[in-house]
């Protein structure tokens, strides 16, 4: 364990090289928190997936809507792009149908803004993933 | 699920916090001051920002 870190590992000697971050990257974007785990640093990959995840079930939970990529309507491209930062949830989501959105319901909007974070989340995580197997933080 | 609005700000807030302060911050003191910041602003916002929006007549037809 790092000095006074929660992490379950010791930082890296060295840094990983490219290919291996790629893939941790890849990783953890399409199942999030998986490239933390990857490189070792269990505590905060866990917290990671459940604050994904959670974020994911309960917007679908409230009605909120998963975007398709569409050019008729350029505004969705950018919610579409939030949207699949989630990585496989969001493809296990749109294959079972969920996600489809039900304005009428009081949570709509709720649910949609939290489909949206938590994939814009989830490539924040990504990106620290990277910064980790880099060796560019602790 | 229907949630009043004070419950999902608090739950967006809480789990953005959480994870604003692992990517931002290593020691755990400063991540735990620093989600602590990011949820009570969320929050203070919130309020803020609802307050100043409640004289606002949202409808022609609001007594």
């Amino acid at each position: 364990m790092a000095q006074g870190n929660v992490e379950s590992a010791p930082q890296p000697a060295t840094p990983m090289n490219m290919a291996a971050t790629l893939a941790v990257c890849g990783g953890g974007w399409l199942v999030p928190g998986l490239g933390h785990l990857l490189i070792g640093r269990w505590i905060r990959g866990l917290i990671f997936a459940a604050c994904v995840f959670a974020m994911f079930g309960l917007g679908l939970a409230m009605h909120g809507k998963l975007y398709d990529l569409e050019f008729d309507e350029p505004l969705h491209v950018f919610a579409f792009i939030a949207n699949i930062g989630a990585g496989i949830p969001y493809w296990i989501a749109e294959h079972l149908n969920l996600g489809v959105g039900t304005m009428s319901w009081p949570s709509y909007d709720y649910g949609t803004t939290y489909l949206w974070v938590c994939g814009l989340l989830n490539y924040l995580i990504v990106l620290d993933a990277f910064d980790i197997a880099q060796g560019r933080k602790p | 699920m229907i949630l009043s609005h004070f419950t999902a700000l608090t739950i967006f807030a809480l789990i953005v916090a959480t994870v604003f302060a692992l990517v931002t911050k290593n020691e755990p003191r400063e991540q735990f001051r620093y989600g602590l910041f990011v949820f009570v602003s969320f929050l203070a916002v919130a309020f803020v920002v609802g307050w100043l929006m409640f004289p606002l007549p949202l409808s022609p037809y609001r007594p």
